[in-house]
């Protein structure tokens, strides 16, 4: 009897020990920064002049200070789109740039603008202050430009900032930068994740379609939204047309709009499917680096089982989670394509790359399409 | 006294039996010999991401670990080349970021040559939408005990076109050790694919020819499979002078997966294509079956009767009878295999019992119990196709069955000689 207790007695003692030390852990973590992995001032970068210019401010697109993302000219026109890739809950502001004299033109609703040479799509990934512990203001991780060349061909660039904010590097090998997101209303606890910066061949990963990289966003249906611009709140297309920097255009009230799958006053459908859309589709489409999935989720899709209703997978390998079908109308515990944006495994999670976290409001969304689907 | 002591004598044959049914299907472990070297990860990068066209990728000596894939887009002409497959390696088993270990894409003409790929998460090597590719002397496999934790597959050349694969080895793949797909003009040649679930795997491809290759103790040797929905069909394929041994190997393979169906110690499996012709191909030890010729009707239902998701599988009759109109919704995929032609192989088989870890094991083994079935088909065929299957001249000798499963099982065939090839 004796014995026994105390032999309970060490282990209680024991259990404090790594209890306390725990507790001393938690301490220490005060001490984090936000964001670690941007470039401080010993880096040394290697010029990669065959490809692009070394730093974003070489391209004059913005004022100084550059961190403010400013228009330097009338040329740079920022946008947003009505639905919008979910990237780690990075926040991103978007501008094309268009050179002088020249006009994108209309094609159809759902195909991207057709850019002149010459143009460049600009998109800034950036952390909000509010998300962040200290940091006295926005941070920003990187910048993508998609230039299109001479021979009309699209090349991606990746720039990544520095710690001190004021500039952007050509950086082609990717990176994980290190974050630690604060709680929010919708975020219960401190998120700590490495936030990849895609090397430059991963932005082909996306941006393919047919053998050629492709912007993806700035198509009718995903513009055909207001923005407030300098002086005015104004429709993006209208403004675009106005200045001159879009031609071709159809009549605005006979351009489609792609839902902004946050809005929940849209149906639940045309949510999910604008989700899916933005999502998966610049993959998961005829000519997308998806296609031998056979799995299609463009927004105007209508085949159910090219939308994955009880179509079994082709090569998901591991990704298939034990489950028989993509889609099984009614059973999202039962779907491949939720069990895919449940989990982040590098073999499992979906998008395939850029995702180091899972998008809860994204997953109650589909969870909620396919539990409706009969 | 007597009729106990027989009781314990059929007990004791019963769980010897087992023993041995059990014990036949093993899953083995591959353990190379590794040094890695850490932190060499960005001048590999950098080669990669740099390469244009005509450049030679050299890769020093050493045993590599990497973090993310390795990508190579829209170039011609590239080489990638290793100091030997012992010499280098590229390790992705801590990797973060991709799912493959070497990814090319949208490229013409490339070699890989003398290295070793391996642990990628997902693909070792995916190629996709390549003209002109051509591995060498590559190894590419998956280390510790075979697991459906291992990666799909280790050699992934899909819609490609001008597909070479010699001298490599494929090893420990949860799905295809060497799986072609959706390509035209291949040639898998001189390989050894052994501890895989499918060790040669042929899908949706045309004018393909596997021949000279050891696929052993994988759960299935060489298949040829089309499957439904895709691109372009599979049709004109050669399985021949290829020694196919031991495949008894644990299906290891993910459920969803559709090799997830082959039973373990099936020599090859046709499933649903068109033209393919089997000669001169010792199967040997390959305890379920030599030949399996099925229809995707066949598999699919078994497949859906089989998923442990009892809901998904809600509006399944329990016939075979019943064809899903997904699959059938597809004009150009036609379910059931046509024009299989059987030439002379050598058979042999040593062991007694058929896998009973999965219907066509079962099947075999309440209908031929103590027998052995080197080429087995389920019997159902397209009434439009010239033939289903048949044996040339000299191969009439090979022991056959010919299921009935549209009936029950009633009227099933082993006589060859309705069979022949004219």
């Amino acid at each position: 009897m004796f014995r026994n207790l105390i032999v309970i007695n060490i282990l209680v003692f024991s259990l404090c020990i790594i209890s306390c030390n725990k507790t001393e852990k938690k301490i220490s973590n005060e001490d984090y920064v936000s964001v670690s992995g941007l470039f401080i001032a010993k880096d040394t970068l290697t010029n990669y002049s065959e490809l692009g210019l070394k730093k974003l401010s070489d391209y004059g697109f913005f004022k100084q200070p550059l961190n403010q993302l400013i228009p330097s000219s009338k040329q740079v026109v920022p946008y947003e789109l009505n639905s919008a890739l979910f990237t780690d809950y990075a926040s991103k502001k978007r501008f094309i740039y268009f050179p002088e004299g020249n006009s994108a033109s209309y094609i159809s609703d759902e195909t991207v603008l057709e850019f002149p040479v010459g143009a460049i799509i600009i998109k800034n990934f950036y952390y909000k202050n509010d998300d962040l512990k200290t940091a006295n203001s926005d941070v920003i991780i990187e910048t993508r430009l998609l230039i299109k060349e001479e021979d009309n061909t699209w090349k991606a660039l990746p720039y990544i900032w520095n710690e001190i904010q004021t500039e952007a590097y050509l950086y082609i090998l990717g990176k994980d930068i290190d974050l630690v997101l604060e709680t929010n209303s919708e975020r219960q606890k401190k998120t700590v994740f490495k936030y990849s910066v895609p090397n430059i061949n991963m932005c082909k990963n996306c941006h393919m379609k047919n053998k050629e990289v492709v912007p993806l966003g700035p198509t009718p249906r995903q513009l055909n939204r207001d923005y407030l611009f300098s002086d005015k709140t104004q429709n993006q297309l209208a403004y675009m047309t106005e200045n001159k920097w879009l031609s071709n255009m159809q009549p605005l009230n006979e351009v489609s709009k792609l839902p902004d799958y946050s809005d929940a006053s849209e149906s639940l459908n045309n949510r999910a499917r604008a989700y899916l859309d933005v999502n998966c589709a610049h993959c998961h489409q005829d000519g997308g680096s998806a296609k031998t999935s056979g799995l299609h989720l463009v927004y105007q899709e209508q085949d159910r089982y090219k939308l994955g209703v009880n179509k079994p997978p082709v090569a998901a390998g591991k990704g298939s989670g034990n489950l028989s079908f993509d889609i099984v109308a009614g059973q999202p515990e039962a779907s491949i394509l939720l069990y895919r944006m449940k989990h982040l495994e590098p073999d499992v999670v979906m998008p395939e790359i850029g995702k180091n976290l899972v998008h809860s409001e994204g997953v109650k969304l589909i969870e909620s399409w396919i539990a409706s689907l009969n | 006294m007597k009729k106990l002591f027989y009781l314990l004598a059929i007990l004791i044959a019963g769980f010897v039996i087992l023993f041995f049914v059990l014990k036949s299907e093993p899953t083995p472990t591959y353990t190379p010999e590794r040094n890695y070297v850490i932190g060499k990860e960005n001048n590999i990068l950098t080669q990669f991401l740099l390469a244009k066209d005509s450049t030679v990728i050299e890769l020093a000596e050493g045993h590599f670990t990497l973090t993310q894939s390795l990508l190579l887009d829209g170039v011609k002409h590239v080489v990638i080349r290793g100091k030997g497959t012992d010499k280098t390696v590229l390790n992705f088993e801590g990797q973060s970021k991709g799912a493959e270990g070497i990814r090319i894409t949208n490229c013409v003409g490339i070699t890989v040559q003398d290295l070793t790929v391996e642990n990628a998460k997902g693909d070792n090597i995916k190629v996709m939408d390549t003209d002109g590719i051509t591995f060498e002397n590559v190894c590419s496999s998956w280390s510790g005990k075979v697991s459906e934790s291992n990666g799909a597959y280790a050699f992934y050349p899909v819609l490609c076109k001008n597909v070479i694969i010699n001298r490599c080895k494929a090893i420990g793949a949860s799905d295809a050790g060497i799986y072609v797909g959706q390509s035209n003009n291949v040639v898998i040649s001189n390989n050894e694919a052994f501890y895989n679930v499918a060790g040669i795997e042929s899908e949706n491809s045309k004018n393909v020819k596997i021949f000279g290759n050891k696929a052993y103790e994988n759960t299935g040797g060489i298949l040829v499979f089309d499957l439904p929905g895709l691109t372009q069909y599979g049709q004109n394929i050669e399985v021949f002078n290829n020694e196919i041994i031991e495949n008894n190997t644990k299906n290891f393979a993910k459920k969803g997966a559709i090799v997830g169906q082959v039973p373990s110690g099936t020599g090859s499996l046709v499933l649903s294509t068109k033209d393919v012709y089997f000669h001169d191909n010792t199967f040997k030890n390959n305890k379920t079956t030599s030949i399996a010729i099925a229809s995707y009707v066949l598999i699919y239902e078994l497949g859906k009767r089989n998923a442990t998701n009892k809901s998904a599988t809600k509006d399944v009759v329990g016939s075979v009878q019943v064809i899903n109109n997904e699959y059938v919704s597809d004009k150009n995929y036609n379910p059931y295999p046509r024009e299989i032609k059987i030439g002379k192989n050598t058979y042999s088989n040593s062991y007694w019992f058929p896998t009973i870890n999965n219907d066509f094991g079962k099947i075999l083994l309440m209908k031929k119990p103590f027998q052995k079935v080197h080429v087995l088909w389920d019997g159902l065929k397209d009434s439009k196709s010239i033939y289903t299957i048949c044996f040339t001249k000299g191969a009439e000798t090979v022991p056959f069955l010919g299921l009935d499963v549209l009936h029950d099982f009633k009227n099933n065939t082993d006589d060859v000689s309705k069979f022949n090839c004219n």
